[in-house]
């Protein structure tokens, strides 16, 4: 039996939200957004994670979103890590303000 | 099987740490090689709450998949591009908060240590870690890797983040079901996925396949060239082809001198 209450999990991923929240806004450069989406989809699956084990451990469907939601991160990651290496190539530089070309 | 209880707080306790204090790194660091390391750490921790929560499937997944994957295309990227920030930023702004600890190390900096010994408010504690955010730089933000806004982002963060967990505070009570997973979840993942979940596993499979598809794609080479280089191009096939030489066979002119442009 788990001594530990959901909330306590929830507060983990509320806080990771927030983090990767700031990172997205305030970073610059197109890896660290990245890396905040990251954080995003992180907290979601620990979120997810835990009310799996705390509302209905004998279904395991909550897991199998965690995995689709982690397979949707690596697609992302690597399709915009593609994207933002062409933009590099292009503008030689990573910050995403200096992509105006992409306002249309 | 059964953990005690103390046990289990200090691996929450532990892991929670780990997890938070990595992405706060990984957000307010100036090194983006430095943010990468700091990711992966989150990404232990969380795979750490993982097994804690008994999803020991989904914790190895996170470490081969984040790690092993997204990390390598990380740090790949930051090689490519250079990093932009770091230790010119460290010693040109003055830091404060968790901007100022999680960058340390990064440059010989005279006014950290005036800035370190004022700093009450100590980043590494695992509750508090966002009342550090308020507190912004005044340095020259403009040539920094932080946008303008960041000091309202990083309210705009803090607020979120306190308004979630007054929510989850405030209503305390979840319906919990007393019970314990199946010791043996990873078959029962894979029966699901083969069985129930198919057409999920189908379509995921599917769009990695349209993601490696798309990303080699984007990164061929040649597939759009500049006006110039398809002049080049042009000439460079309408060259007639160069005599084949058979004295050496290293000096054999082939007509590729168009890669070179």
């Amino acid at each position: 039996m788990i001594a530990i209450p959901l909330t306590a999990f929830l507060l983990v991923a509320a806080v990771l939200f927030a983090i990767g929240l700031y990172a997205i806004i305030a970073q610059r450069t197109a890896v660290m957004v990245l890396m905040g989406i990251e954080l995003l989809l992180n907290a979601t699956g620990l979120n997810l994670v835990a009310f799996w084990r705390f509302t209905a451990p004998q279904d395991y469907s909550g897991q199998i979103f965690v995995i689709i939601i982690v397979t949707i991160g690596a697609i992302e990651m690597a399709i915009g890590l593609a994207i933002m290496m062409l933009l590099y190539r292009r503008h030689q530089t990573v910050q995403v303000d200096k992509y105006k070309a992409l306002k249309g | 099987m059964e953990v005690s209880p103390v046990l289990q707080w200090i691996t929450f306790g532990i892991f929670a740490f780990i997890s938070i204090a990595g992405a706060l790194g990984m957000a307010t660091t100036m090194s983006m090689f430095r943010s990468g390391i700091f990711l992966m750490a989150s990404f232990i921790g969380v795979a750490g709450l993982f097994i804690l929560l008994l999803a020991d499937l989904l914790a190895l997944l996170q470490i081969m998949m984040y790690i092993g994957g997204m990390l390598v295309m990380i740090l790949f990227m930051l090689l490519f591009s250079g990093d932009p920030g770091g230790a010119m930023m460290s010693t040109h702004m003055r830091l404060r908060g968790p901007e100022w600890f999680f960058s340390l190390g990064l440059a010989r900096s005279p006014q950290s240590k005036a800035d370190g010994n004022k700093d009450d408010s100590s980043p590494d504690k695992g509750n508090h870690e966002e009342e550090g955010e308020k507190e912004g730089n005044h340095g020259n933000d403009d040539m920094s890797m932080f946008t303008p806004v960041k000091r309202a982002a990083a309210l705009l963060s803090v607020g979120i983040g306190a308004l979630l967990i007054a929510l989850l505070l405030w209503r305390p009570h979840w319906a919990v079901v007393r019970q314990m997973p199946d010791q043996d979840s990873p078959r029962r993942i894979g029966h699901l996925l083969m069985d129930k979940y198919m057409l999920a596993f189908e379509g995921a499979g599917l769009l990695i396949l349209l993601g490696i598809f798309g990303a080699v794609m984007l990164q061929r080479p040649g597939k759009h060239p500049d006006p110039t280089q398809r002049e080049d191009l042009q000439a460079a096939v309408d060259a007639p082809p160069a005599p084949i030489k058979t004295d050496s066979p290293f000096e054999t002119a082939e007509p590729d001198q168009e890669t070179e442009k």
